[in-house]
């Protein structure tokens, strides 16, 4: 058994000045580890454009190791440019998931277009970074991994891991788009592929966490962890036709042993919305790591991000 | 090669289709049945914001292409669903039989917001000899990718040396607008290789060279052997002005190869140009070709890619 305690929020992008590109959200936190600081990579926007809309850019900031809640240093650019007229990442690059490489830190990213008929439409992109992740370069205009058969659009929301030897990209998959009060809303589901390269990837083709809130559930940031011998998964989930009016997304919680066979088990999640405060309607987009032989979990609150995101420890045993 | 035109054998205006459709007979494409041969092509409507739908529909024919013996009554294929990447339109539809079996690949369009549209490849099959088709899933058999960012379309797939080649286009660029004219795109001619028809490779190659420019426009090849080597057909143009003026607009090209890998481009060679006058004398695009019994023919669009129907040529002599 293990529980989530919360340490506070460590970032709030209303604090930051004289940033175009970042004036409010910090989506997806995921962390890169320095001998002296943690860098959390994270998506932000600046403000609306003349069509009322956003772009999200990728940001980091560094946090000292010996204390998380002291912020040494904040990204002086956005890390990716955004895409070129037409591609797949014009209007956003977000999530951004990243892994060392030898010299290299390599970046997986969801790219951002918009349609007509939905909002926008999500493919993920690969970039590499050659100065240790302070800014990446795209290896083609394109994206790596696009829609598919059974994967029509909305492929986002992804992770990078590697496990004996393979690479796996946890991402969501867009199963349908549904009209509720004359809005279009997005049912995600969780995917994986592997690969042996990092750059030619197979679909596992399956939906990998069962549903546990109807067949319409969205679920996002599958974030896997693994210890004790067995795969964690942490990720966040709400419902497509009540979400505009709960603001609600949660925290769900699944375990593998096998990284194909997934058992859902919400209640073990050991973390929810506070009573008041940032993170008080939501809480989502998880992400766990060690550092300094403890675990946390880093993860955003109310507005998907809006204003920022928090720390939490583990109490008792990630098993 | 020599080919003798046969004129417009099908004129819009003059089919029960002006009823339910506002224009346009494009990209005709055949089977060949015992006693009829099949055309598909892909016709349009308004839909309710003035911005027009691609649909699939067919023509039969008596062999010799005199006659017109049966209309098709109903769509062939639904257009995707919701957010799904031939929402907004299938054109090209290019149906293919391997042995008994009918299949067809399509280019699905959809709307963008900083560019008109995207496509991708779908894959169908036909259960009831070709009257309808059914998709496989809802997402793209062949998509965006690292080096082809967007503007996958225009399938046409044969078995050659025991595999399955797909010939399509990709996108290469989408130019910015300017005060001569809107944003617009550069695509090429590339291939993919598979061994079921789904699962596909691509090459990664521009197979065939820029004959007015780098901004040269490449669409719809259509591949046939005769004797020992490959021929393949296809239709360019200007990147800009190519609505309008009869010089910037699409012409037949033409190329050879005795591999499938190697092109050798030769449009004089291909023996078929604009008429001085009539209904192909300022443009000549979507060309189809197919063996019908012991004869090779060409099927084609004339003026305004093919607003008013499509036309036929029949190959008199090789050279």
């Amino acid at each position: 058994m293990f529980k989530w305690k919360k340490l506070g929020r460590i970032f709030n992008p209303l604090d930051v000045k004289n940033k175009f590109w970042l004036k409010e959200f910090a989506q997806a936190p995921a962390t890169l580890l320095f001998d002296e600081f943690i860098r959390i990579y994270f998506s932000c926007r600046p403000k609306r454009d003349q069509s009322g809309q956003f772009v999200s850019y990728s940001a980091f900031i560094d946090l000292d190791r010996k204390n998380l809640f002291n912020i040494i240093n904040i990204a002086k650019e956005p890390v990716l440019k955004l895409g070129q007229k037409g591609c797949f990442d014009e209007f956003g690059t977000y999530p951004i998931s990243v892994i060392r490489e030898g010299n290299e830190i390599w970046a997986y990213y969801g790219g951002w277009t918009r349609c007509v008929s939905v909002p926008f439409n999500t493919a993920i992109g690969f970039a590499k970074s050659k100065n240790g992740g302070v800014s990446f370069e795209k290896i083609g205009p394109g994206p790596l991994l696009s829609y598919s058969l059974d994967e029509p659009f909305n492929i986002g929301s992804v992770r990078i891991r590697k496990f004996n030897n393979v690479y796996y990209l946890f991402y969501v998959a867009g199963k349908k788009w549904t009209m509720v009060n004359s809005k279009p809303e997005m049912s995600l589901k969780i995917r994986m592929a592997t690969s042996k390269d990092g750059l030619n990837w197979t679909k596992h083709n399956k939906n990998l966490v069962p549903e546990k809130n109807g067949e319409n559930e969205s679920q996002a940031s599958p974030d896997v962890y693994y210890t004790n011998g067995k795969y964690h998964m942490f990720f966040c989930n709400w419902i497509p036709e009540t979400f505009r009016d709960t603001k609600a997304r949660k925290i769900g919680y699944a375990y593998s042993t096998d990284l194909i066979n997934w058992t859902r088990d919400d209640s073990k999640a050991g973390i929810d919305v506070s009573e008041n405060g940032w993170d008080s309607e939501m809480i989502a987009y998880p992400h766990v790591f060690e550092i300094d032989g403890k675990i946390y979990m880093i993860y955003l609150g109310n507005e998907v991000g809006r204003y920022g995101f928090g720390l939490a420890i583990i109490e008792g045993e990630l098993n | 090669m020599k080919w003798r035109k046969l004129g417009q054998i099908f004129e819009f205006s003059k089919s029960p289709f002006k009823n339910e459709f506002v224009s346009h007979s494009q990209s005709p494409q055949a089977v060949v049945f015992d006693n009829f041969v099949r055309v598909y092509f892909s016709t349009r409507k308004k839909d309710k914001t003035g911005k027009f739908l691609s649909h699939v529909q067919f023509v039969d024919f008596d062999k010799k292409f005199e006659n017109i013996i049966n209309y098709s009554k109903h769509e062939v294929i639904p257009l995707g669903n919701l957010g799904c990447f031939d929402e907004h339109g299938i054109f090209p539809f290019s149906p293919t039989s391997f042995g008994d079996k009918l299949y067809a690949y399509t280019d699905g369009w959809t709307r963008r917001v900083s560019v008109d549209i995207d496509s991708g490849v779908g894959f169908a099959f036909s259960s009831d000899g070709g009257n309808t088709f059914k998709k496989l899933g809802d997402g793209p058999v062949l998509s965006s990718s690292l080096y082809e960012p967007f503007l996958v379309g225009d399938p046409f797939v044969r078995i050659f040396l025991g595999k399955f080649y797909m010939f399509y286009i990709f996108g290469k660029k989408w130019c910015e607008k300017t005060e001569e004219h809107e944003p617009e795109r550069v695509y090429k001619i590339g291939y993919a290789i598979s061994d079921d028809g789904i699962n596909w490779k691509k090459m990664n190659r521009e197979i065939i060279k820029d004959k007015i420019d780098e901004n040269e426009c490449q669409a719809l090849p259509t591949v046939i052997k005769i004797g020992g080597s490959y021929h393949m057909f296809f239709c360019y143009r200007h990147m800009i002005s190519f609505r309008e003026k009869k010089e910037k607009a699409y012409r037949l090209g033409y190329a050879f190869s005795d591999d499938l890998v190697n092109w050798k481009r030769n449009d004089d060679k291909g023996g078929i140009a604009a008429s001085d006058k009539g209904w192909d004398s300022a443009m000549m695009c979507y060309p189809h070709v197919f063996h019908c019994d012991e004869k090779i023919f060409l099927l084609y669009n004339g003026n305004e890619f093919g607003r008013f129907g499509f036309g036929i040529a029949v190959l008199e002599e090789m050279t």
